[in-house]
């Protein structure tokens, strides 16, 4: 990844124009010519302002900001040494393709500049060669960004530092990930206070919000610069040749399979994109049962693949050897793929934006349209491929919301940051008040969060022998090398369950799966990964060895929180297309062919109105059902559903089983839930929320599970480590125990009160939670009573991932509970 | 004698299983303590992991209501009394010493467990005695490790057993168990900050969860 070494070097620029002039020569020899756009940046950039630019992925963002530190250096005599620049990137992947593309103009300009990736990816060989010197230009992560932030002479290396470039934000933004680059950031701009910062972006709902959160709260100029407009954008379903009446029928499975077969067949070459991991697995099964011919041209691509494989794929598109590719949003950001002519979107879009990014990949030749064929997995997503078509045409692109000082991720850096050569809590602490995230952080904060790395706890019950950050003459550092080993080890603030690698008993690995999906196999268990049918042997040294199995039957691991919720957007379309419907309008193919369901529905129950909200109760063998239809998106019903099961069990004592969808909401009792005296009692009321909306989370597992993040970024938990002895495991605890311990010995922690906080403002939005409610309240409620299960309903009847609320003492409902004897392959 | 917790036949021999998760054997007045895990949080809190205080206290002060409740004249602690080398901590010591002095009277012996090993023998002042189990009691064998031993039946920890229950309109629940199979029992952990996993019984295994302040039997 190193820029050949020989290119002689011009003479410096006499003046910027000159500098200009040459950068403008070379676009000329490639046949291009500067987009205004890209004058713009190089500008703004040489008058020492930061910035951000938004624009469609592949149409020169990247040449945009890189031209600018260049220009600048032909104006310079002599060629600095040290590294210049440091282009953050979201994804490991997408440094080392846009390392080849910063490389491109070096040697024609006569730089002897280096450019090199540095990422969890990098080998140990060249992160020692760089911890001596630093290249001229360094492509990282946010995790891999804060590491080099941790080493003792972090100062030193960045002396030279003119631009940190901040590659796909708004994929960062809104993210905690986003916050750590925000940190960093501050960081730097302490280090190097005349140091730009530009941002690249797709566009997105809010995008003076994130210029602000990228540029931190101390005032400097700077811009908001509007690249080339976006390609136009073409939406389009398959429809099922034919829908059944009955809802249960929706269920499409792989009815659609001969449809995608021909559209592939269509184009030269294919992304077809899922929304889950497991969905790909299960569709390059289905595709290459039904056409064994493509053996070899078809591959599959997501994020627990190892990178060889994964490298191996992407090569494949970009040479136009590969005919299709399953991939989850893995693909969605990067380089272009150009052969790539055709899209496909399986599922729910779930959001405008990410539609209009993943239309994007398509249709790079000149003129060329971008298209994406929406697939529906279930009749009623029809729905919201309609829905998504409005909200492009109406422009309602989503926002990002941002992150509000998460207390763990600061617990993080400030070790991170005593690592990094020590700090003096003062300036620290206004240095992290300069990050839009922590702008409001209050005094009582900070000194939790000193207390909190220095004694273990707040000052009044301070742990002995306890001290991950300590005072030296001043200066607050890190003493132990143990724990400096095991905070670096763990820096980062993606969470995912304990994950185990998956390797073939001849040695070539696979990739990687949750440990609690292992737990589940027995040996000799079949099941599907990386596209391969495997046979399970044992788990040994944290790896799961399997051998070649000899057909694709078999079960195909599920990961945790990967189930995108609709967006804000998407729901308000959805509902209006509810109301024409509602209305007897059914407008479009999707419609069109959705119109049999959604008389079905009309008839056993009601199509809601605009300002309606329905209410559906049905009675089956497992026990008395309320469904509620907000059409709000998951995490706003699931809120919702634990606020009304709260409000509804301090009526009588009932025990609710709780199931939320896009859609809707389902509570579930044994006995009938006192719906009529609720709602005359304000059931929707946004009355009380600020307190009922707390309790219904105590009542609930939410806090409990938020706390699973919280407890492996502020250092709580530890990921497996790869080569950990027994210590190690003797130090392993679950972060439901954690939360136990600490509700009843230390009940005012304010990573607890983070917990709350975040399921409250992130997980369930509770602006948009109230909001709902406040439309809950005015609208016009219908309760219907069928006697059937309806097909808006029947989703959530058949959802597995499920919360309860409780006002039943345990003992009284154990009391009419069995014993799970077996327990179940899906418990 | 104790109100509350459950009585159950063991091999002829009346058990009391207690909520909180200790067995009382009436006719030798013996009190069953698996898992205790002392000095857990402490082997956190000397590696940079904060967990608060309170775990060993709380546990202990458990262990006083039990001795004072049954009237026990002994304790059998089915192993793992420590949790790590680095949770032999002055606090946690301090804190056994003080426990061990309130009830000189009481003789206390430990069946060694595999964190035992690691961890060594509690120190010679809390004055209890150490030995490799199995212990043969008649009819039973105490013991760290859930195995068989012929012709007794083993009391025994190491598991932390846990339940799950399922009832009407998808209930599910899981909670910490006694497990007495046809040749062994496990009792459940008795310390806080330990954890739980789930066992799988099969028929005819007996199965007491603890829920709130009472033992059940469940099927």
């Amino acid at each position: 990844m190193t820029s050949p070494m020989t290119a002689r070097r011009p003479p410096a620029a006499s003046t910027t124009g000159e500098a200009i002039e040459r950068a403008e020569r070379w676009f000329t020899s490639r046949g291009w010519r500067p987009f205004p756009f890209q004058r713009d940046v190089w500008r703004a950039y040489l008058a020492g302002e930061s910035g951000l630019v938004h624009a469609a992925t592949g149409t020169g963002k990247t040449l945009a900001v890189w031209m600018a530190p260049l220009i600048e250096a032909m104006r310079e005599p002599r060629q600095a040494s040290g590294l210049r620049v440091l282009w953050i990137t979201p994804l490991r992947a997408l440094a080392a393709d846009t390392a080849d593309a910063l490389i491109q103009p070096l040697g024609d300009l006569g730089f002897d500049w280096t450019v090199e990736t540095r990422t969890s990816d990098t080998s140990a060989a060249v992160r020692a060669r760089q911890g001596r010197r630093l290249p001229t230009a360094l492509l990282t992560t946010p995790e891999s960004l804060s590491i080099l932030l941790s080493r003792e002479d972090s100062s030193q290396q960045f002396r030279e530092l003119r631009v940190v470039v901040v590659d796909e934000w708004h994929e960062l933004m809104g993210t905690k990930r986003g916050v750590q680059v925000e940190l960093g950031l501050a960081r730097l701009r302490q280090l190097r206070p005349d140091i730009r910062i530009w941002g690249l972006s797709a566009t997105i709902g809010n995008l003076e919000d994130a210029r602000d959160a990228l540029l931190g709260t101390e005032p400097r100029t700077s811009r908001l610069v509007r690249g080339v407009e976006p390609k136009r954008v073409v939406v389009d379903a398959l429809i099922p040749p034919v829908i059944e009446r009955f809802p249960w029928a929706g269920h499409l499975g792989t009815q659609m399979l001969p449809a995608v077969v021909n559209a592939i067949e269509e184009g030269e070459s294919a992304i077809v994109f899922t929304n889950t991991r497991s969905q790909t697995e299960i569709w390059y099964r289905a595709l290459l049962e039904a056409r064994p011919d493509w053996a070899g041209l078809i591959a599959l691509h997501h994020g627990s693949l190892e990178r060889k494989t994964r490298e191996w794929v992407e090569e494949g598109l970009r040479t136009g050897r590969l005919r299709c590719v399953i991939a989850t949003s893995s693909l969605d950001l990067g380089v272009d793929f150009s052969p790539v002519d055709r899209v496909l979107q399986i599922g729910s879009p779930k959001g405008v934006a990410r539609l209009l990014q993943r239309a994007g990949r398509s249709g790079h030749r000149p003129g060329a349209l971008s298209r994406v064929t929406c697939v529906p997995t279930n009749v009623l997503e029809l729905l919201d491929v309609a829905a998504a078509r409005d909200g492009i045409e109406m422009g309602a692109i989503e926002s990002r919301l941002a992150v509000e000082r998460p207390l763990d991720l600061l617990v993080q850096h400030v070790v991170t940051v005593a690592l990094g050569g020590g700090f003096d809590a003062d300036a620290l602490v206004r240095e992290v008040r300069t990050t839009r995230a922590y702008a409001e952080l209050t005094d009582a904060e900070w000194a939790w969060v000193m207390d909190f790395v220095s004694r273990g706890g707040d000052a009044l019950q301070g742990y002995e022998d306890y001290a991950r950050v300590v005072q030296r003459d001043g200066r607050w550092i890190v003493a132990s090398r143990e724990i400096a080993r095991r905070h670096r080890l763990s820096i980062g603030t993606i969470v995912s369950d304990a994950q185990i690698t998956v390797q073939y008993l001849r040695g070539q690995r696979l990739g990687s799966v949750e440990e609690s999906f292992i737990a589940r196999l027995r040996p000799g268990d079949r099941f599907t990964f990386a596209g391969k049918p495997l046979e399970f042997v044992r788990v040994r040294d944290l790896r799961a060895w399997v051998r070649r199995a000899p057909n694709g039957q078999g079960v195909i691991p599920r990961w945790m929180g990967s189930r995108l919720p609709l967006s804000g957007e998407l729901a308000a379309a959805i509902r209006r297309r509810l109301d024409e419907a509602h209305r007897g309008c059914f407008r479009g193919a999707e419609m069109e062919a959705l119109r049999p369901i959604l008389e079905v529905q009309a008839r056993w129950s009601r199509i809601p109105a605009l300002d309606e909200v329905l209410i559906e109760r049905v009675r089956t063998r497992e026990g008395h059902h309320v469904f509620v239809f907000p059409f709000e998106g998951r995490l706003v019903h699931e809120g919702l559903a634990a606020l009304f099961a709260y409000r509804l069990s301090r009526f009588t004592p009932i025990s609710f089983t709780l199931a939320a969808n896009d859609y809707g909401l389902e509570l579930l009792s044994a006995d009938a839930a006192p719906l009529d005296e609720a709602r005359a009692q304000g059931l929707f009321s946004p009355r009380n929320l600020f307190d009922d909306l707390p309790a219904a989370l105590n009542a609930s597992e939410m806090a409990r599970r938020q706390f699973r993040e919280i407890a492996r970024i502020a250092g709580l938990v530890f990921p497996g480590f790869p080569r950990s002895g027994k210590t190690a495991r003797q130090l392993q605890a679950s972060s439901g125990l954690f939360f136990d311990v600490l509700e009843r010995h230390d009940p005012s922690n304010l990573l607890l009160g983070q917990a709350r906080r975040e399921v409250l403002e992130r997980q369930l939005e509770r602006s948009r939670l109230a909001r709902t409610l406040e439309r809950l309240a005015s609208a016009r409620a219908v309760i219907t009573t069928p006697r059937r299960t309806p097909p808006l309903a029947f989703p959530l009847l058949i959802d597995r991932a499920r919360d309860r609320v409780s006002s039943e003492t345990l003992a009284d409902r154990i009391r009419r509970m069995q014993l799970a004897l077996e327990r179940a392959a899906d418990a | 004698m104790p109100d509350r917790g459950l009585r159950v036949d063991a091999r002829g021999e009346e058990l009391l299983l207690l909520p909180e998760r200790a067995v009382f054997w009436p006719r030798r007045e013996t009190l069953l303590v698996a898992d205790a895990h002392f000095g857990k949080a402490a082997s956190f809190r000397a590696a940079g992991v904060p967990v608060p205080h309170g775990t060993t206290a709380d546990a202990l002060t458990r262990v006083d209501a039990l001795l004072d409740r049954t009237s026990a004249r002994r304790v059998v602690f089915l192993g793992d009394f420590l949790h790590a080398k680095e949770g032999r901590s002055p606090s946690t010591v301090r804190a056994l010493t003080e426990w061990r002095a309130r009830h000189h009277a009481i003789d206390m012996t430990l069946v060694r467990g595999n964190h035992d090993r690691r961890a060594g023998d509690p120190p010679t002042k809390i004055a209890i005695d150490c030995e490799d189990g199995p212990l043969h009691e008649e009819p039973f064998a105490f013991a760290h490790h859930p195995r068989a031993v012929p012709g007794a039946y083993v009391l025994a920890g190491h598991l932390h057993p846990a339940a799950v229950m399922t009832g009407p309109a998808r209930q599910r629940e899981r909670l910490a168990c006694f497990w007495f199979g046809t040749e062994i029992g496990v009792l459940p952990a008795f310390g806080d900050f330990t954890g739980v996993s789930e066992v799988r019984p099969v028929v005819g295994d007996r199965v007491f969860v603890i829920a709130d302040e009472s033992v059940f039997e469940v099927r």
